[in-house]
């Protein structure tokens, strides 16, 4: 919203500097986003110079050019070609100089010394449309013969200059919404150092002139129009506005357009109630009534639109048709036009709720809406309408043709408040003297209705329809008093707070800085993605996917239900930017639906799960000396995850790990605790690759980050006695079948000693040709350990033995 | 004798070897069979008795002291021949890459730090939400003008299931599941129905705080917020505070820094005002206390939140939004060293 300076001045004599106020404004809650000088005439007639045409004659090479010499009060003649059919020696005119820019709309235009058709042309003659003073083109402007010649144009013509504020208006603040709205902040603020008040525009000298037109009212839904005043005007001449009209909503942004629109948007503007003026001769019936319309009944807006009402949308209407949409949009019919003579003035105050699900059926914001739909003052329509009448009759020429007609079945009375003093020093952290209390409450106009000593009565007018309780009386009052004034104190007022265990943050944290430590860089993907990722039968259904109802756009119309799809977008997005080496991680939320839920909360058909993605793709180092370059492998990915899950307390030989094939990866590998699976570790297979064109293998890890910190929620850390006693390795080179696992030797292993055995490990794996169709050879290491004693060669010797045999048994291993 | 000793002794202690010929010459000159050292002691039985002791401890003295001036020059042979004649020293380490955090966490972790030390604990809550804990329990009427302020991305309609648009939500289920004292800081993502830009994206990160204890005031409100932003963004920082809307506290603030750029001055991030905005606040409005269940006459508190992405911007002078979820590794490799 603009609020033009020497608009505000007419309520308020002051003389601040525009920064100075623009600081004022924000500092008591209407935020000045913006300030802007404001020219009533586009670059101010710099240049323009007032000359005579002291000779013309006919252009030697056209014929309806002419050759004209122009004193301008320089010592020589100036030469100016000119084209206009009027030009003639001895005017009197306007004449743009060389190095003068002229605008036109947003485009300008430079006069630059030049030739035309072969004569010199030192300036140009201009037309009222070119200079911007008028908008005749009828030829060049020929100025009364009393002009100064040599006299600037921009002294000869008189140009408004004002300094703009442009106000970002919060939803609470309609009544800042208007240049008097403005002021009284402005003068509540200055009053607690100066003695200051605004002046409200006199409407004393209203009274009707004849009684010549006589409309009814009638209001069938007051409940959504509670006050509804009129009055009619005749002898009305409609014709352009004057200048200071012009000017004041110019400078605020709006279009002139004829001396009855402008005056209701002047005061619309100025006192914030919106008016609308009807055509007297329109108004079938001499009867205006305020209702609701049949569904679906057609109506055409003032913007040519034709439009469908709905049965809830409030009608202005004569005794025939609908003539307005009330408080939001007039009709095409009904307004006024050049031949009006008779005006019907409205000034009423509707619903806020009614107006803003009207405007939004309609798709319509307009000034009157914008302020309806945030509350406006029912006490101040009358105001506004006699306002709006002297300034018809003053400069439309008209007659006030009836009564006021008024009506207002119920009264709003003003918002009563108990303030307690106590509660403003509590919520501030700050007393302030009660007669600062006072004097800011008086400022804003808000009455003390009765003084009980540390308990204020007050009455709020209600054009402050955000003040009705007495947090929001408190609010005033440290607006006013000022938020930046309030003390910053030394100590702190906190109170003990205890942090839930495990510290899911701390963890994270923990984890992240592992894998950055290791060379993964941590990426976030958007939550939001394509429902077509998630296929009917693939492994994330699409039945799950969790669909966005109004959503951005195809590509982001559904939420992940895995973090693998915003990772191979991540992989691609790089490649294709010659990083093709790369090592990333993220920790992100992950959403399914669930149509089968039988939960009366619908919130329960959807759930978020946290989970930690690993990628890794390229090479497992950059290309250096010394060091073989070598592609990532399951091997390295599975080692990282599983330092993640130990960093965390997860102990890994616990973990049962089963192969797994589902439709994205090519091999992986579920890790499971306690029968719940933590994490999926696999590489990717060619069609999912395929899809996100990526060409090279990715190794993909996906960690359940919230169950694993429910697995984890009883780990603890305790120290061990160190053992006296050595510990013993004894290795095996076995020959097995391929489809023996490692883990499998491993649970036999524990299995047949569970005391002694404290570690196995595969140190060496062989799987040439020459082994056998389908064999392979691990190399395994036992490490042995007795807290008590010292092992003797006797009683390994028997373990592994058994250790061989059992493995010969069941593996069918060979001892090699 | 005893001056003979003496310059042996210099002789040795002034030795100097270029390689291992020299020390072995050191070595027969003075330490073997025939060296010096042993002469001495060969003629040490014709010293007077009267003088025995004391060329005795002179001559262990010199053999220790040769001794010793043997083994340093051996040593120091031995770590010349060792290394680095003609080993190239600049060449690069081992490729061990250093990865990196992203500049979201960063930033959220350092404002998480900085309240930790007031006393803040984290609480969390879900991104899918339904319109009381999002809206309505925060005080937004239905069809208020407010509600345009969040362009919303809904789910369900009637009744409706929404992607929360502030962390706000996590007060509500903060104060309808924990009593006062509440002291907590509330990150996490958020989402709003907007086109993808340099300066907007339908995801990015907020963090909330909420205290709501007997006697919380604006002024605590403010010296919070104060201590928050000097030690985020330096200790001559300033703050200042314009009154502003939010549905949800009454009285409701917008904060500013001084521009931690040009220290006030005015420069292109702060658009020539010395001002950075950064979180909105306010002290809980009553109703917001009632709706999740808290006495809010015996109950006052303070909310305040932040978009993390904005303060990362500042931070970093990062000017494009998009650039924080492309994951283009050039950027995020940009924070290896950030903390």
């Amino acid at each position: 919203m603009n609020i033009s300076y020497n608009w505000l001045k007419n309520y308020l004599d002051i003389d601040i500097e525009p920064d100075k106020l623009s600081e004022i404004l924000t500092n008591t809650g209407l935020e000045v986003g913006g300030v802007e000088e404001f020219e009533s005439i586009k670059g101010g007639l710099e240049g323009l110079v007032i000359g005579k045409v002291e000779s013309c004659e006919k252009h030697p090479n056209s014929d309806h050019l002419s050759l004209t010499t122009v004193n301008v009060g320089q010592a020589e003649l100036l030469p100016i070609v000119c084209g206009a059919p009027n030009v003639a020696q001895g005017q009197k005119v306007v004449v743009a100089t060389v190095g003068t820019t002229l605008y036109n709309g947003d485009e300008s235009f430079l006069i630059k010394k030049s030739k035309i058709r072969g004569e010199l042309s030192l300036g140009m003659i201009c037309a009222e449309d070119e200079i911007g003073v008028g908008v005749s083109h009828d030829g060049i402007m020929v100025l009364p013969s009393d002009a100064q010649i040599g006299a600037l144009a921009k002294d000869y013509f008189s140009i408004e200059k004002d300094i703009v504020f442009e106000i970002d208006l919060t939803p609470n603040r309609i009544d800042g919404a208007s240049h008097i709205g403005v002021a009284r902040d402005v003068a509540a603020f200055l009053k607690q150092t100066a003695d200051i008040d605004i002046i409200v525009p006199n409407v004393d000298l209203f009274s009707k002139d004849n009684d010549t037109l006589k409309i009814d009212v009638v209001v069938e839904n007051t409940e959504v129009c509670p006050r509804y005043v009129g009055v009619t005007l005749t002898d009305i001449k409609v014709e352009s506005s004057p200048e200071w009209l012009q000017n004041r909503l110019k400078a605020i942004g709006l279009s002139p357009i004829n001396n009855i629109v402008d005056i209701t948007n002047f005061v619309l503007h100025e006192v914030g109630q919106p008016l609308h003026a009807f055509d007297a001769s329109k108004i079938k019936g001499n009867r205006v009534v305020v209702k609701t319309m049949p569904n679906k009944t057609p109506f055409t807006t003032l913007d040519e639109e034709k439009r469908e009402l709905h049965s809830d949308d409030l009608m202005i209407c004569n005794a025939e048709d609908g003539m307005c949409i009330a408080g939001v949009f007039g009709g095409a019919e009904s307004g006024v036009t050049n031949e009006t003579t008779s005006i019907f003035l409205e000034s009423a105050c509707f619903h806020p709720v009614s107006v803003r699900k009207t405007a939004r059926r309609h798709g319509l914001n307009t000034d009157a809406s914008f302020r309806f739909e945030r509350g406006v003052d029912p006490n101040i329509t009358v105001y506004a309408l006699k306002r709006a009448a002297l300034l018809i009759k003053e400069i439309a020429g008209a007659k006030i043709s009836s009564d006021i007609v008024d009506v207002y079945p119920e009264p709003v009375a003003p918002f009563e408040v108990e303030l307690r003093l106590k509660q403003v020093t509590r919520l501030i952290g700050e007393e302030l003297a009660k007669e600062k209390v006072i004097g800011i409450l008086e400022a804003l106009e808000i009455e003390i209705h009765e003084d009980k000593g540390e308990v204020l009565s007050l009455r709020i007018p209600p054009y402050r329809v955000d003040v009705n309780r007495e947090v929001d009386v408190i609010e005033e009052i440290l607006r006013i008093y000022g938020y930046n004034t309030v003390p910053i104190y030394d100590t702190v007022n906190s109170t003990l707070a205890y942090e839930r265990k495990p510290n899911k943050n701390l963890l994270q944290n923990l984890v992240s800085e592992q894998l950055s430590s290791n060379g993964f860089n941590e990426m976030m993907a958007n939550s939001l993605t394509k429902q077509s990722y998630y296929n009917e039968d693939g492994f994330y259904s699409s039945g799950s996917t969790v669909k966005i109802f109004n959503p951005l756009s195809q590509d982001l119309n559904g939420m992940r239900q895995t973090l693998m799809f915003g990772v191979l977008e991540a992989v691609i997005f790089n490649s294709n930017r010659q990083n093709s080496t790369l090592k990333l991680y993220e920790f992100g939320n992950c959403y399914n639906y669930n149509g089968d839920s039988k939960d009366d909360n619908p919130l329960k058909k959807y759930t978020q799960k946290e989970k930690l993605a690993l990628a890794v793709t390229g090479n497992s180092t950059n290309e250096s000396w010394g060091v073989e370059t070598k592609g990532v492998s399951f091997s390295f990915l599975k080692a990282q995850v599983e330092n993640v899950l130990s960093r965390v307390g997860v102990d890994i030989n616990k973990l049962e790990q089963k192969v797994t094939s589902c439709d994205l990866y090519k091999e992986a590998l579920v890790l499971s605790l306690n029968d719940k699976e933590i994490a999926v570790v696999g590489a990717i297979n060619k069609s999912t690759l395929k899809q996100f064109d990526i060409k090279q293998d990715v190794y993909f890890a996906e960690l359940n980050w919230g169950d694993i910190l429910k697995g984890i929620r009883n780990h603890k850390v305790q120290f061990v006695e160190l053992s006296k006693y050595p510990e013993v390795r004894r290795d095996l080179s076995l020959l097995l079948d391929c489809s023996v696992s490692f883990n499998t030797i491993k649970d036999i292993a524990f299995k047949v000693e569970k005391k002694l055995l404290k570690a196995v490990s595969l140190f060496d794996v062989y799987e040439g040709k020459n082994l056998g169709e389908n064999k392979k050879s691990y190399a395994v290491s036992f490490m042995l350990q007795d807290e008590t004693k010292t092992l003797k060669d006797k009683q390994i010797d028997k373990i592994m033995n058994k250790m061989i045999s059992v493995l010969k048994e069941e593996l069918n291993a060979q001892i090699r | 004798m005893i001056e003979k000793i003496k310059g042996l002794l210099k002789e040795t202690e002034e030795f100097v070897v270029k390689n291992v010929d020299e020390l072995e010459q050191y070595r027969l000159k003075y330490l073997s069979k025939k060296g010096e050292i042993s002469t001495l002691f060969g003629d040490f039985k014709n010293v007077a008795p009267e003088l025995k002791k004391e060329v005795g401890q002179k001559i262990n003295l010199l053999k220790q002291s040769a001794q010793q001036k043997f083994d340093e020059l051996k040593d120091y042979l031995e770590d010349q021949s060792d290394n680095t004649e003609g080993t190239d020293l600049s060449r690069p380490g081992e490729p061990i890459e250093l990865g990196s955090r992203h500049p979201i966490s960063l930033v959220k972790n350092e404002i998480v730090s900085i309240f930790n030390k007031l006393g803040f604990t984290v609480d969390e809550g879900p991104e899918i939400e339904d319109d009381w804990h999002v809206f309505s329990a925060l005080n937004f009427p239905p069809e208020h003008p407010a509600r345009d302020m969040q362009d919303t991305f809904f789910i369900e309609k009637e009744p409706d299931i929404l992607l929360r648009t502030h962390t706000s939500s996590v007060q509500v289920r903060v104060m309808q599941n924990q009593k006062p004292p509440i002291r907590t800081l509330l990150p996490g993502r958020v989402f709003r129905n907007e086109a993808i830009s340099a300066r907007a994206h339908c995801i990015f990160h907020q963090i909330e705080g909420l205290f709501v204890a007997e006697n919380v005031s604006f002024a605590d409100l403010k010296q919070t917020l104060m201590y928050f932003a000097k030690e985020m963004f330096g200790e001559k920082t300033q703050i200042r505070l314009r009154p502003s809307y939010f549905p949800f506290t009454e009285p409701s603030a917008e904060m500013d820094v001084s521009c931690s750029i040009c220290a006030g001055k005015g420069c292109n991030v702060c658009k020539y005002t010395g001002w950075l905005e950064i979180l909105g606040c306010g002290m809980v409005d009553p109703n917001v206390l009632e709706n999740c269940g808290i006495d809010s006459e015996k109950y006052t508190g303070f909310a305040f939140g932040m978009g993390v992405e904005r303060i990362a911007m500042l931070k970093y002078q990062i000017k494009d939004l998009r650039l924080y979820f492309e994951n283009d590794v050039r950027f995020l490799r940009q924070f290896k060293s950030a903390y």
